[in-house]
This record gives structure tokens, C-alpha cells and sequence, in this order.
């Protein structure tokens, strides 16, 4: 996938990580989603066949972040499953309903690059400057 | 952090002396050549923020390869008073019990020669690597309720592996005090399908032969023999123990309000060793410990069967014999000297190795007179390598030592230096076979991107911590 503008990777040693910055914060966790699927492999080689609903709860925004990617990376290990397409449809500071789509993994197919052990609270940052958002994560590779 | 925070106390050792709410020291091992690029990265203050943390015995321990963790520095090691210490995820790390085995056979690289190629091959094809990578076994939720209990006793009883692995494996490759109940199902539901798979990362399964000696009566006694080859498995308890971490770390931030505990840094997160979470945690984290056991020996039966079928059926199986097996990720419970008395001290060594002196009873009986081994991997381009345990790390580290050489590219880094090169060939074009699922990952993990492990070894031994027993050099790697 070539890497889009609102998409940066954090440099960092041992791990890896990226910053999303969105208009909105139901675009903010979608566009945090596609950037953790761009760590795991080619979004370019996945469609969006079946769709799954996704509702969580965390105690605050930041942890809200944690959870959602944690869920995604869960349902990516166990389901054998990668995802592609994120439709948030609700957001609050402590609660997120959305609908996902994806495919198992075909590895003749997909390209996929690393495995996620974790999302981490590491420097983590999701807030809102001006008018926008901006999201901070870094994984455990 | 700067350098006048520090004390040198010798050629090899820093003291950042207590302030605010340190209760201890902290002790960095450095050269004077390396200090200055630690201090550069923020490792130096995490190992000075563990130093916070109640019942913390004696000093906050920062080994040669030290770099920045999660709250914890990776290369930390600490040890808590197990009656009034706390215990701390963050300082086991995602990758419970993530370590290394060391497998040696008696054939020698001349014995390979043109076999290499096919047996990296066949490696790869059996030992499930990279994203996703499920193997054959998948297990029920009772068996794995085994596997969390029994370890790698089970992954024999299965029929993986030879009686006479166990004995040269940490703690047996089976830890007591696992408590299923503790782990959660997400936990099990990760791990039901990555028994005997290596994962991603910087995980790998490597061929190599035995390239140096530098204590000929060591080398003799783990059986190492200059032209040996030799086979390095490193991975570790995979989702489950990634899982299983994350389950406890928001645990432990309630914990840490529930107790009082005033910490500098919320990721260092923690309970009492005798709280209800620090018990619930020591019992997952135990179930993690003996599902990364098992899964090394599912492996290492893997491997065996490699050489078998490359190499003819002399070549697998008690051939490919374990010389041992240690953990870098780890807390448990130990006995130490401290100041003349003896203490039961709950030891967490977070990207550090346990390096247990001659005569320790924990010591393999055929080792005991040279002490523990300890397997230092270094990077798939040149070399790794074996050290013993001695008295001083006894005296000074509770035992431990430095754990791989640390990333001196980050992975985006990596990647852009990679960038129109064959790594593959280059690879090739030094004698090494590399096998990886991926292009990506072998960028982000070519030898350079990686420092110079020998600077890590050679400082460890100039601090008396290990003792520098063999060199190994690569001839093929499996990457995921």
C-alpha cells in the first residue's frame, strides 16, 4: 500500500509504531485501524468480503484505542482472518460500535509482513488539536 | 539522561545514586565507549524509576545491551523481597518466558556441505514461521490446560522429544504454581493453534557450527567441539503469553490505586507478591513460562526430524542432543546472598539471562563444575554465543546476565538501508542460507540493523558477570 498522508510511521528502536491525524474522531479510530493492518501486511492484497460487527467498552479515550486495536489484532489471530475495511458508526470517550470487513488469510494471496504481540500504552496519545484529531501507537513487535 | 547523574564505579560499572523516591541504586554494566550511547536512549531512567518500586532489594540492575522497554528497561533485571516485593508484568514483558535452546550434533559443517540448502528447506516446512503461523497441533481446551501446567514434559509425553531433554532445560522446562484458572480464554483461544511455531519479530531458528573456543575445558564439557554444528531455536510463549500480559497489565493499573503504590511511571504498573492479583498474575504468567517450554520442545522434535530426513536417521532424533536451554523473560521465585544473608527474592529478568554460578544445585549435575550456560543469540550475519555463570554475577546480578546484542537500526531504518539490496545473495555470498517468509522482515532484520553482540559479551565478561565458553557462526536461518 502506498503510505497516505495522514499516516505516519514512528521511528522506533526495538518496535514499531505510527501517528494518524483524522477530521473526525470515528475516522481517527478507522484511519488507526488501517494503520495497524498496514504493520501486518499489504492492505492492498485484502478484500473486504465478510463483514463483522465490533462493539467495546475501555474506561477512557486512550484506553478505548487500546481496546479497539486489540480486538482487531485478537480476531486477526484466532480467526486466521485479515481485515481491510473499517466503518466506525459510533464513538464515545468510553464506547465504540463499528462494522469491519476482511477474509481469511490466503497466503498465496495476501502479503503479510509481521506478526502484532500487542498494543501497547507506550507514549501512547489520542487527542484533539484544534480541529483535528491525532492518534499515537506503538505496538510490540 | 545526563552523565553527571552517574557514578563510575569501575571499567565496566555505573552507579546512578538514589534520589526522590528511589529506595536503591541503579547499577548500569558499561564500557566508557558504550555509556554514552545508552544514556542517549531513555533506558537509563527507566532502570532508575524500577528502582522506586517497594521491596526492591539491593540495586535496579541494567545489563550491557540495556535499551528502552515498556516501563521497564529492556537488559533490567530486579529483585523484590518475596515477602514484601511487588510483582510487575512490565517486567517480564509481552513474551513470557521468550528464550533460547541450544541443540548440538555431532556431524560438523565439512558433514553438511551441500546438504545446507535442502535443510534449511526442510526446517522451514516444519516449523511454522511468521504472521499467523499455526502448526499442525491444535490443541483442546483441556490439552492446553496441560500444556499450561506440565510445560515441556508434556510436549514429551506426546512424544517430542527425548527423556534427556528436560535435564538441560531451566527449570526443567516445567515451572510449579501454574494456575489455569488464571488465564483467560482469549488467552488459550491464541495459543490453541501456535504450538511448535516460531512467530515473527526477531524470532528465528538458525544451523550453525561452532567458529571460536575461548575456554577449551567448558567447551569439552557442553560437548562443543570447533567445525560442530549446532542448531539455536529462539521464540517464545507466543499469543498466549502475549495475551495473557496484556489480560494482567490493566489488572495491575487498578492494583497499583488499590494499594497505594506510588510509581513514577504507570506502566511499571504492580501488585504485592501476596495480593490477590500478584498471586492470580504469578499463576498465568507460570502457565505462559510452561507453554513457551513446550513449545521450544515441540520445535526442537521438529528440527530432530529435519535432520533425519536431510541428513539420514542417525542424524535426528538423541543425536541432535540439547546442550541446554535458558529463558529471558521471566520472574521467579529465588535464594540469594544479600549482604550475608540469605533471601527469597522474586527475580524479574526482562530481556536478561540467568548466568548461575558452578556448584549451583539449579545447575545441570554434567555442568556443575563450569557452571550455568547461558545462550547469547547475536544476529543472523555473524556470530553468537555460549557463556557460563559465575560467582560474581552470584554476588552482584542475582545471577543474571545480558540476554542478544539489541537493534541498532529502528525497523523503518532497517528497511530504507535495505532498500535495491539482495539480501539474500549477500547473505548467500557469505556462506549463509536464509529462508524467511517475507522480504520485509529479513530487511528489518539483516545484520545490520543489529550491534556488534560481541561488544555486549566481551563487556559481561570484563564485569566477571559470564565467562565467554564458545563463538558460533550462522550457515542457515528460518525468519518469519
Amino acid at each position: 500500500m502506498r503510505r497516505p498522508a495522514w499516516l505516519e510511521p514512528v521511528d522506533h528502536t526495538a518496535d514499531a509504531g505510527f501517528v494518524v491525524g483524522a477530521a473526525t474522531l470515528p475516522q481517527l479510530f478507522e484511519r488507526a485501524a488501517r494503520g495497524l493492518f498496514a504493520l501486518i501486511g499489504d492492505l492492498d492484497t485484502v478484500r473486504g468480503i465478510d463483514e463483522e460487527c465490533i462493539a467495546i467498552t475501555a474506561q477512557d479515550l486512550p484506553a478505548l484505542m487500546v481496546q479497539w486495536l486489540s480486538e482487531l489484532n485478537y480476531r486477526h489471530q484466532t480467526l486466521q482472518r485479515v481485515y481491510g475495511r473499517f466503518a466506525v458508526e459510533s464513538v464515545t470517550p468510553t464506547s465504540l460500535t463499528a462494522r469491519v470487513r476482511g477474509e481469511p488469510i490466503d497466503r498465496a494471496r495476501h502479503r503479510l509482513y509481521t506478526e502484532v504481540k500487542a498494543i501497547t500504552f507506550h507514549g501512547l496519545q489520542v487527542d484533539q488539536v484544534g480541529r483535528r484529531w491525532r492518534a499515537r501507537v506503538i505496538v510490540d513487535l | 539522561m545526563n552523565r553527571s547523574r552517574l557514578n563510575k564505579l569501575s571499567d565496566t560499572l555505573w552507579e546512578i545514586p538514589p534520589t526522590g523516591g528511589m529506595r536503591v541504586p541503579a547499577h548500569l554494566y558499561a564500557t566508557e565507549r558504550m555509556i554514552d550511547t545508552i544514556l542517549a536512549d531513555n533506558a537509563p531512567e527507566q532502570a532508575a524509576n524500577v528502582a522506586h518500586l517497594p521491596g526492591i532489594v539491593r540495586a535496579s540492575l541494567a545489563m550491557p545491551d540495556i535499551h528502552w522497554g515498556y516501563g521497564f528497561p529492556i537488559g533490567g533485571v530486579a529483585a523484590f523481597d518475596a515477602h514484601d516485593g511487588v510483582i510487575s508484568p512490565g517486567g517480564v514483558g509481552y513474551d513470557i518466558n521468550c528464550g533460547v535452546r541450544l541443540m548440538a550434533s555431532p556431524l560438523t559443517r565439512q558433514d553438511l556441505g551441500p546438504h545446507l540448502r535442502r535443510l534449511v528447506e526442510e526446517l522451514f516446512r516444519r516449523v511454522p514461521s511468521g504472521v499467523g503461523s499455526a502448526g499442525p497441533l491444535k490443541l483442546t481446551p483441556k490439552q492446553m490446560r496441560q500444556v499450561a501446567v506440565e510445560g515441556a514434559g508434556w510436549a514429551l509425553r506426546q512424544g517430542h522429544g527425548t527423556p534427556g531433554d528436560l535435564a538441560y532445560m531451566e527449570e526443567h522446562g516445567c515451572i510449579g504454581g501454574a494456575d489455569p484458572q488464571r488465564v483467560s480464554e482469549r488467552a488459550y483461544e491464541r495459543g490453541a493453534g501456535q504450538l511448535g511455531t516460531l512467530g515473527s519479530g526477531n524470532h528465528f531458528l538458525e544451523i550453525g557450527y561452532v567458529s571460536e573456543i575461548d575456554d577449551a575445558a567448558a567447551a569439552r564439557t557442553l560437548g562443543l567441539a570447533l567445525d560442530q554444528l549446532t542448531v539455536i531455536i529462539h521464540t517464545g510463549s507466543r499469543g498466549f503469553g502475549h495475551q495473557t500480559c496484556e489480560d494482567y497489565l490493566g489488572l495491575m493499573d487498578r492494583a497499583v490505586g488499590k494499594y497505594r503504590i506510588a510509581l513514577p511511571d504507570r506502566q511499571l504498573a504492580c501488585a504485592p507478591i501476596h495480593s490477590e492479583e500478584g498471586q492470580a498474575y504469578l499463576g498465568a504468567m507460570r502457565c505462559a513460562i510452561n507453554y513457551a517450554f513446550a513449545n521450544r520442545q515441540v520445535i526442537a522434535h521438529r528440527v530432530r526430524e529435519a535432520f533425519a530426513a536431510v541428513l539420514g536417521p542417525g542424524a535426528g532424533s538423541a543425536a541432535l542432543r540439547t546442550v541446554y536451554e535458558v529463558a529471558h523473560n521471566i520472574a521467579k521465585f529465588e535464594t540469594h546472598d544479600v549482604n550475608g544473608e540469605s533471601r527469597k527474592v522474586c527475580v524479574h529478568r526482562k530481556g536478561a539471562t540467568r548466568a548461575y554460578a558452578p556448584g549451583r544445585p539449579e545447575v545441570p549435575a554434567a555442568y556443575q563444575a563450569i557452571g550455568q550456560p547461558v545462550l547469547i543469540p547475536g544476529d543472523m550475519g555473524r556470530y553468537s554465543y555460549v557463556l557460563t555463570g559465575t560467582p560474581r554475577a552470584m554476588a552482584e546480578t542475582f545471577g543474571s546476565t545480558c540476554h542478544g546484542a539489541g537493534r541498532a537500526m529502528s525497523r523503518h531504518q532497517a528497511l530504507k538501508a535495505g532498500r535495491g539490496r539482495d539480501l539474500l545473495r549477500e547473505l548467500a555470498g557469505r556462506g549463509i542460507v536464509v529462508q524467511a517468509q517475507d522480504r520485509r522482515t529479513l530487511a528489518e532484520e539483516m545484520p545490520d540493523a543489529y550491534k556488534d553482540v560481541a561488544v555486549v559479551v566481551d563487556t559481561c565478561a570484563r564485569a566477571g558477570l559470564s565467562n565467554k565458553v564458545a563463538q558460533l557462526k550462522p550457515l542457515g536461518c528460518v525468519k518469519g
